[in-house]
This record gives C-alpha cells, sequence and structure tokens, in this order.
C-alpha cells in the first residue's frame, strides 16, 4: 500500500476521535450551556391534528424532555422541558434521546437552543481531507492552505464591509475577487508564467462580462429585478446582489481558467510543431466541452439554495409565476450573469494560452 | 422588456458564438437542467414521495448536464457511469449526515420571511434539506467528471501512442488541478450564494460557536464538503474508466494489425 493511503488512514482515525472529542465538549461555548437529554424513549404526545388554510395536513407535537445540564453555574442541574414541534420541522426542532442541546437558562426557566452540530462539520471535515489525502498526495496541504485562506480573507472582507457600512460594496468586492484569484492561483500552481496567464485571464473574464452584463442592467432600467426579496439584508439589497454576483462567479471562471490553460500547456509540451490555429482549435474544444457542465453547476448552487422556499410557496397555493418572482428570479439572474462570464472567459483563456506559443518561438530562435 | 430576458438572450447569442453547436445544445442543457428542478419543486410540493423523486431526477439531471453539454460521445459516455455512481455514494454518505445534523427548514430570519405563509406544510423539511444537498453537489460531481474525461482525451489526441501507464499519470496531473479548483467553483460559490447570511452573523454579533451549530451554516459547509468529496470520487473513477477504455482500444488494434499482417 502506497504511504498516502496510510497518512489518510492515520488522518481519518484521528478526526474522528477528534469529532467524537467535538461531541463531548461542553463547558467553552461563550452563550449557552450544553445539556443532555435522559429520556429513552422521549415522551412523545400528539396534541392535535391540524388543517391550515390551504388544506396541509400536519400535526402538532409535543415532547416532554428531562434535561441535565453539563456546563455553567447550573451544571448536574435536571429540568424538565416541553417541546412543541410540527412533524415537518419547517421552523420547529424534534430532538432525539441521548442528544446534546444548547440550551439558555434564566432563572430557572429553560429555553432550548440548537442541537449540537459542530462535531457533524468535524466529521465530514475529516472524511475530506482524508480522502483528498488519498487522491492527491502532498498536494493537500496547498489545497488546504488556499481553502483556509479564501475563508480568512472572506471573513476579512465581511469585516470591512460591515466596518464600511456597506459603501463602496462593488469597488470592495472588486479587490477582494483580485487578491483571491492571486493568492488562491498562487497556492495551487506557484508563481510561474501558466499562473499569471491564469491569473489574467480570470480578471479579464470576471470584470469584462461584469461591466457588460452591469450595462445590460442599466440599460433595462433593472426591470423586474426584487432585491428587496434576499434573504437576510442587513444593508442595501441591490449592493449585496452585485457583491454576491462578483463572488460568486470568481471561482468558476478561475475553475475554468485553469482548465483550459493547464491542459493547453500539456498539450504545447507533448506536441512541439503545434501551430496557432490548431491551439486555438483545440481551446475552443475544450472551452466548448466544459462551459456547460461548469454553469449548470453554478445554476445548480444558486437554485437549489431556494428549492425549501419555493415548495414552500408552491404548497400553499400560490401561481407558479408568483413563486418565481418571490423565490428564484434573483437567484436565476445570478445564475446568467455568471454563465455569460463562463462563455467569456473561453475567449480570454485561450487568448492567454497563446502567450506560451509565442514563449516557444523565442526559446526556438536562441537556439 | 425584463433585465433577466435581456440577460438571457445574450447568454444565449454568446453562446452560440463561441460553442457553436456545443454552445447552443448547452445552452439548452441549462435552461432544461433549471426547468427541471423547478419540476422537482413542483412534484415535491404536490407531495410525491421525495427519495422517488430523488431516485429519478439524478440520473435525469446528469444526462441533461452531461450528454448535451459535451459533444464528444467518448467522453460524455465515460463522465455519465464516473458521475453516476459517485451521485449514488454521495447520497448516500449525505442521508446519514443529514440525519447526524439535523439542519433542515429555514433559519432564524424565518418569522419575517413566513407571514402569510403555512408553517405546517405537511412536508418533510429533512428530506427536503437532503434532495437540496444532493442537487447541489450533482453539478460539481458532473463537471469534474467531464473535466476529467475531456482533459485525458485531448491528451490522448496529440499523443496518440500513448500508453496506460502515461495516461493515468496524467491523469493525477489533470486530477489535481481540477481539484484545486473544482474547490474554488465550489467553495466561492457558496461565499456568492450566501454572503448576506455571513453578513447577518456578523451584524448581529453571532459568536464562533453558535455560528457552528446554527442550521443554516451548518447545512452550508456541509454542502460544499459533500461536493468536494464528490469531486474528490470522481477523479480516479474516471480516470479508471478511461483507461480502460484505452487498453480495450489498444488490444483490438493489435488484433487487426495481427489480421493484416
Amino acid at each position: 500500500m502506497k504511504k498516502r493511503y496510510w497518512i489518510a488512514l492515520i488522518v481519518l482515525v484521528l478526526g474522528l476521535c477528534l469529532s467524537a472529542g467535538t461531541y463531548f465538549l461542553s463547558g467553552v461555548y461563550q452563550k449557552d450551556d450544553v445539556a443532555v437529554i435522559l429520556d429513552k424513549p422521549i415522551k412523545d404526545r400528539l396534541v392535535e391534528k391540524n388543517k391550515d388554510v390551504y388544506n396541509n395536513a400536519d400535526e402538532t407535537r409535543e415532547q416532554t424532555l428531562h434535561l441535565k445540564i453539563l456546563s455553567g453555574e447550573h451544571r448536574g442541574h435536571v429540568y424538565t422541558v416541553k417541546n412543541v414541534y410540527y412533524p415537518s420541522q419547517l421552523t420547529t426542532q424534534k430532538y432525539r434521546s441521548g442528544q446534546r442541546v444548547f440550551v439558555n437558562i434564566k432563572k430557572n426557566d429553560v429555553a432550548l437552543g440548537n442541537p449540537k452540530r459542530d462535531w457533524v462539520l468535524v466529521m465530514v471535515l475529516t472524511i475530506t481531507i482524508a480522502l483528498m489525502i488519498a487522491m492527491a498526495g502532498k498536494h493537500t496541504i496547498a489545497l488546504i492552505v488556499s481553502m483556509a485562506l479564501s475563508w480568512l480573507v472572506f471573513y476579512g472582507i465581511i469585516f470591512l464591509d460591515v466596518k464600511l457600512n456597506g459603501s463602496m460594496i462593488i469597488l470592495l468586492f472588486s479587490i477582494a475577487d483580485i487578491v483571491l484569484s492571486f493568492i488562491s492561483l498562487l497556492i495551487v500552481q506557484g508563481l510561474n508564467k501558466k499562473m499569471l496567464a491564469t491569473w489574467l485571464a480570470t480578471l479579464l473574464g470576471v470584470f469584462v462580462s461584469f461591466a457588460l452584463c452591469y450595462l445590460i442592467m442599466r440599460l433595462t432600467g433593472e426591470s423586474e429585478m426584487k432585491y428587496e426579496m434576499g434573504d437576510y439584508a442587513t444593508q442595501d439589497p441591490r449592493g449585496i446582489f452585485l457583491a454576491q454576483t462578483l463572488l460568486g462567479v470568481l471561482g468558476a471562471v478561475m475553475d475554468e481558467a485553469t482548465d483550459i490553460i493547464s491542459s493547453l500547456y500539456e498539450v504545447v509540451k507533448i506536441k512541439e510543431d503545434i501551430t496557432v490555429k490548431q491551439l486555438i482549435q483545440s481551446g475552443r474544444t475544450m472551452g466548448q466541452e466544459i462551459m456547460g457542465p461548469l454553469i449548470n453547476v453554478l445554476v445548480l448552487i444558486f437554485i437549489a439554495e431556494a428549492l425549501p422556499m419555493t415548495i414552500l410557496y408552491l404548497r400553499d397555493n400560490n401561481s407558479l409565476g408568483s413563486t418565481f418572482g418571490f423565490t428564484l428570479s434573483l437567484g436565476a439572474t445570478q445564475s446568467v450573469i455568471s454563465a455569460i462570464s463562463i462563455v467569456l472567459t473561453v475567449v480570454f483563456a485561450t487568448g492567454c494560452s497563446l502567450l506560451f506559443l509565442k514563449e516557444k518561438e523565442r526559446q526556438g530562435e536562441l537556439k | 422588456m425584463s433585465t433577466l430576458v435581456v440577460l438571457i438572450g445574450v447568454l444565449a447569442l454568446l453562446m452560440a458564438i463561441v460553442g457553436g453547436e456545443t454552445g447552443i445544445r448547452s445552452f439548452f442543457s441549462v435552461l432544461i437542467n433549471t426547468l427541471l428542478l423547478i419540476l422537482v419543486a413542483i412534484l415535491i410540493s404536490w407531495g410525491i414521495n421525495i427519495p422517488i423523486i430523488i431516485l429519478i431526477f439524478i440520473p435525469l439531471k446528469l444526462v441533461t448536464i452531461i450528454f448535451l453539454g459535451t459533444h464528444d460521445y467518448v467522453v460524455a459516455k465515460n463522465s455519465f457511469y464516473a458521475a453516476f455512481a459517485v451521485c449514488l455514494m454521495v447520497s448516500v454518505l449525505i442521508l446519514f449526515c443529514q440525519w447526524c445534523a439535523q439542519s433542515a427548514g429555514l433559519g432564524p430570519e424565518s418569522g419575517e420571511i413566513l407571514v402569510g405563509l403555512s408553517q405546517m406544510p405537511g412536508l418533510s423539511y429533512p428530506m427536503i434539506a437532503v434532495a437540496v444537498a444532493i442537487f447541489s453537489c450533482l453539478g460539481a460531481i458532473a463537471e469534474a467528471a467531464v473535466a476529467m474525461s475531456s482533459g485525458l482525451l485531448e491528451i490522448k489526441k496529440h499523443h496518440t501512442s500513448i500508453t496506460r501507464q502515461e495516461l493515468e499519470a496524467s491523469g493525477t496531473a489533470i486530477g489535481n488541478d481540477v481539484l484545486g479548483t473544482s474547490m474554488n467553483t465550489i467553495l466561492f460559490g457558496m461565499f456568492g450564494s450566501f454572503l448576506s447570511l455571513f453578513l447577518w452573523y456578523f451584524r448581529l454579533g453571532y459568536t464562533f460557536g453558535e455560528v457552528v451549530n446554527e442550521k443554516l451554516f451548518v447545512n452550508e459547509a456541509l454542502i460544499i464538503l459533500y461536493s468536494l468529496i464528490g469531486v474528490l470520487l470522481t477523479v480516479p473513477f474516471s480516470t479508471f474508466l478511461l483507461a480502460r477504455g484505452i487498453g480495450k482500444h489498444e488490444v483490438k488494434n493489435e488484433n487487426r494489425e495481427n489480421n493484416v499482417n
């Protein structure tokens, strides 16, 4: 067995231990205390069967929970709490026996909070990293560092944006795009001609197409753009929408530029006597193959996100048209703008890979 | 005319110019794919069994993405097999992890949005969360499968006498690049999709401990990880399928040469 499989196995075992540790972790949370549900099984009483105005049949159920507090000043106390939930669990939560949950205790009044979920994150992250080591070997370090740095920069941008209170949001996220793409490409590819060509193609792809789409939006007067339907709006929703678009497409454009340029680079390396025309043809073929699936990736991410809300609107007898306007139109617009960037990137990436050929000619002349 | 319609028109035009016939087909693949997702929403809202819908729509969506989006039949066939196998594996993982995480339903802002909407829709939102997770990473898996297969075939085209070992080595090299950057598509796609949620956490002063236990954040982070796992599994699967195909071809060619001799 190869060495990297052993390392992957070790990481997996360590990570699973860490997940178990996180599961039992209780004293470190700042705001809430952790409690464990003692009942086995939980007493679960049907309160009533409901039928709402939309003819949706559901139930109201009540769980009686005995909670033993595991942290904070009430440690060791046992409280009895009633939890009302609807089996659809749209906004309510059904608890399980033996589960650890967050509680907020104020004057002997216990408010139930989230179940502990952090250990699931650690577990799945472990599986991902172990698989990554098994597949990519040493390369994993670069990938993880790049991902961690992206999160860090992302956090920094949010911090800055809140500090600026949403002003100059387009400028802020444009700079963020430039910095983020440079860092990611640098870590994964190292500083070389291939990486610089990819970076150039990425920036052209993002900004030229964003400018084009912004122009189209202004010319059509941004009609039927329901910015106010954006969720969790804590500042100007139009600014947030534009920032989301700038940020959301960056990864895909980077992905595509890297795919096209690194494949063409391999082609130039393997086939010595390739002409400009052949290279452009190769780039176009690659681009054609990749752009459809890549656009689909983003469309699925942007639209699947709105699925729970869409289902609820449809369930409540809203027409397809009004449901689309309320829940899907912003995601769809974001998808289309991203798609335009992805298509234009084929042109820029192929153009930038012509630089390799130029370089080769120069080397040829020197010889 | 609405902005969205004009943007879609521009997209169709660009895809036709840059992609030619394949571009037009890709455009329809995206369109059909979006409509399929809306169809999923409609069917679920009618109360049809969600696992059955998932099982029917996984291959349906993969076919739309892969066969309509690529013009090379060998690329498409390889990508489809690899992507389908990986999707099923990832679905099992998602089912298990979503059960552990219990992160279904709407988030903390829900009270505000839900005015006038039913809070008891009589649908299983835990199952809907599974469907959302599966459909979110389906695209990434299909994309990785196509990028791997088409990259390897492009090398094969320019370097016809390549052996299986050489191709597997090239596969690892391309795999690493695809991996590094698929990660970016997924990560930034999610950043772009959930920027307002992160701003909300920040402005409302959520602590780190609260955020990593919060329903929507956990859901998002998990979807990023499921997609990465899917992509990771796709790399060796597509290389294996393509290298095997080449092995067969070589044998056939040799046989033919022998016959001629």
